[in-house]
């Protein structure tokens, strides 16, 4: 079997004074898949997020992002390794809004030294690479680059987003309800032009939403409902 | 470096509360500054409101009392010296000059000196200055004739030819008049923003001839009285005289004449250095000025702690902000960093336009506390003591900018990604 990207073992966590949240036995996802987890508000899916960005750590078990157990490195380890192997589109206000469009897509470049090497590697320099991705994802006309990140519509804010995901090809991307600010018709486009570039890039994906009607769409699809122990356990003494 | 671009376009994005903040700064550096620069500024024109006299001499008293009537024509002498003691000393080898003065009287609210020629000639102010008329002459042969200090001239707007009466005594309201010898205005002054703009000077002559008639400190009645005419025919040398300004030959000598000067036999006299007299009176009014200081440093404090107010309230505002530079890589002291970068550029520019202010205030000003206050304002660059007090101010700017940078340091840890707010 190769190695997995994330490989989720026996996960713990409870905020403190809280009852547990998550109980995960095992969650994996192989390299360049795209995974939908769907999570209602309040199923944890926040705090799953938070231990797979490294911001939190786990109570027990173990979280492997590409073979390396988060809980072994330090706070400022975590947080370096995070930017260099993962990028994140949120559900909506992603962009800092005093920054034009295309520092906007460039900021992960300047925290992240593996990933601006990648990026120059790849594309020449890190405001090439910014422009082609914008390019791919539907952002082409020049005056807009330079343009404030508010001045744009949702739309597009959320595809600038993407572009700063995936920037300097990150190993994750990780989408938490990105679609759920657009409406129907540009939702499913969005995703496509998600799907393409994390294929291009070579990252895999994962998907968090509640809307399960964009399940079919991606690779393999999982329920964190079912998949958290101290979810069923909640559910079972609420009953 | 990409920190303080991201701090400079965050403060950008707010520019109106920045714009405040950093004005609220760059007003009381001005005035700090302002104040440092008229408190070092007095003090030299303190220093040099007499300057290349040697020993000022007078009857036993205080040294600052002798200085303060003798220089500043404030308050009175206690006793007169005898006029063969000016003699005496002002005849001695090693003394290049004397000057005579002899107070006592005044016209409307002003001082009126007596001296003579060599005042014109010997006594000097500020960096060696000498005194120069602005219009006519000294006085000359004629017992009536005065010399106006440039305010005296102004304020009472007297031209070259007037006739004035002197009062006696030193009251605002003097009721004893030498209204039957009154003196022709022959000259005034270039301003020097000295105690010599508020004197009207006469010869030693002038002010015998005015008390020449007086017993017991009243004038004569009926046959007693003298003439301004009769006056002039007669012998005018006065016996006593106030003080008097000694310059040497030479300044090593300086010492070893006080010390005889304070042991003369003839009647007790007492010579003071006038640099040493002004420092102890500088000194007495040091307080108030470094009450001024203390002021202004407070208002400084003041213009910080309105900064560290704007950018604590800022902070909640802008978590989503932040927790969107953690989502992109950011560490938490990148985060902390960039508050501090934050409070450091607008102390800066604070800083900056504080100094502009400040040069733009003297510029307009300096003209008008010149002429009025006669203290000169350079335009120049800030001195290494003003530029420690800037660098003091940095410092504490960014000192007061670690605790919202400790806070976003502390709520960027706890808020991690999540931006759902």
């Amino acid at each position: 079997m190769s190695q997995a990207l994330i490989e989720l073992t026996d996960l713990g966590f409870a905020w403190p004074g809280h009852p547990p949240l998550l109980d995960i036995p095992t969650l994996r996802l192989e390299a360049g898949e795209s995974l939908f987890l769907k999570g209602p508000s309040g199923s944890g899916k926040t705090t799953l997020l938070g231990l797979l960005g490294g911001v939190q750590k786990a109570d027990r078990g173990s979280i492997r992002l590409l073979g390396q157990d988060l809980g072994e490195l330090s706070q400022s380890a975590r947080d370096r390794f995070r930017v260099d192997h993962t990028g994140y589109i949120f559900q909506q206000f992603n962009l800092l809004p005093f920054l034009s469009v295309i520092e906007n897509v460039e900021l992960p470049c300047r925290f992240s030294r593996a990933r601006a090497q990648r990026a120059v590697q790849r594309h020449g320099s890190v405001a090439e690479a910014a422009t082609l991705l914008l390019a791919h994802l539907g952002l082409k006309d020049p005056d807009l680059l330079v343009r404030r990140a508010d001045s744009l519509s949702i739309g597009q804010q959320q595809r600038v987003a993407a572009a700063r995901a995936l920037i300097g090809q990150p190993e994750l991307v990780i989408a938490d309800e990105p679609t759920s600010a657009l409406d129907a018709d540009t939702r499913e486009a969005f995703i496509r032009l998600l799907f393409a570039e994390c294929r291009d890039a070579g990252s895999s994906l994962l998907f968090v939403s509640h809307d399960q009607s964009l399940a079919p769409l991606f690779d393999r699809q999982l329920s964190l409902a079912e998949l958290n122990r101290a979810a069923r356990s909640a559910s079972v003494t609420e009953a | 470096m990409y920190l303080l671009r991201l701090a400079l376009a965050s403060l950008a994005n707010r520019r109106f509360t920045a714009f405040l903040t950093a004005f609220a700064i760059a007003l009381s550096v001005c005035l700090l500054l302002a104040v440092e620069r008229v408190r070092t500024e007095a003090r030299a024109s303190f220093a040099s409101t007499i300057s290349g006299t040697d020993l000022i001499v007078g009857a036993r008293s205080g040294s600052v009392n002798l200085l303060l009537y003798s220089v500043f024509r404030i308050g009175n002498a206690t006793n007169n010296i005898r006029w063969d003691s000016f003699e005496h000393y002002a005849n001695d080898r090693r003394v290049k000059w004397a000057i005579p003065i002899s107070l006592g009287d005044s016209h409307r609210g002003y001082r009126v000196m007596g001296t003579t020629e060599a005042y014109f000639e010997h006594y000097q102010y500020g960096r060696k200055q000498n005194l120069e008329l602005g219009q006519g002459r000294a006085f000359a042969s004629d017992p009536f004739e005065v010399v106006l200090g440039a305010e005296v001239a102004e304020a009472l707007h007297y031209k070259l030819g007037d006739k004035l009466v002197l009062a006696h005594g030193v009251a605002a309201i003097s009721l004893v008049k030498h209204d039957d010898k009154p003196f022709t205005v022959v000259g005034v002054l270039k301003r020097t923003g000295t105690p010599v703009d508020r004197t009207l000077h006469i010869s030693l002559g002038g002010m015998e001839a005015i008390h020449i008639d007086w017993h017991n400190g009243v004038p004569a009645r009926g046959d007693g009285r003298i003439s301004a005419d009769q006056a002039r025919n007669m012998d005018l040398t006065p016996k006593a005289i106030t003080a008097f300004m000694l310059g040497l030959n030479n300044k090593v000598a300086t010492f070893a004449l006080q010390r005889e000067i304070n042991e003369f036999r003839g009647e007790p006299l007492l010579a003071i250095l006038p640099g040493v007299a002004l420092q102890e009176l500088w000194s007495l009014m040091g307080t108030a000025e470094q009450a001024l200081f203390v002021v202004s440093l407070f208002v400084v404090l003041t213009g910080l702690i309105g900064m560290l107010t704007a950018i604590l309230t800022s902070l909640n505002e802008r978590r989503r902000e932040m927790a969107i530079l953690r989502s992109v890589g950011a560490r938490p002291w990148h985060v902390g960093g960039l508050l501090v970068l934050e409070a450091f550029a607008l102390a800066v520019a604070g800083i900056a336009a504080g100094l502009g202010l400040l040069y733009a205030g003297i510029a307009v000003a300096q003209g008008y506390v010149q002429a009025n206050y006669g203290l000169y304002l350079p335009l120049a660059l800030p001195s290494s003591h003003e530029w420690t007090l800037l660098a003091i101010i940095l410092g504490a700017a960014v000192l007061m900018g670690s605790i919202p940078a400790w806070r976003a340091y502390r709520q960027s840890l706890a808020d991690g990604l999540s931006i759902h707010l």
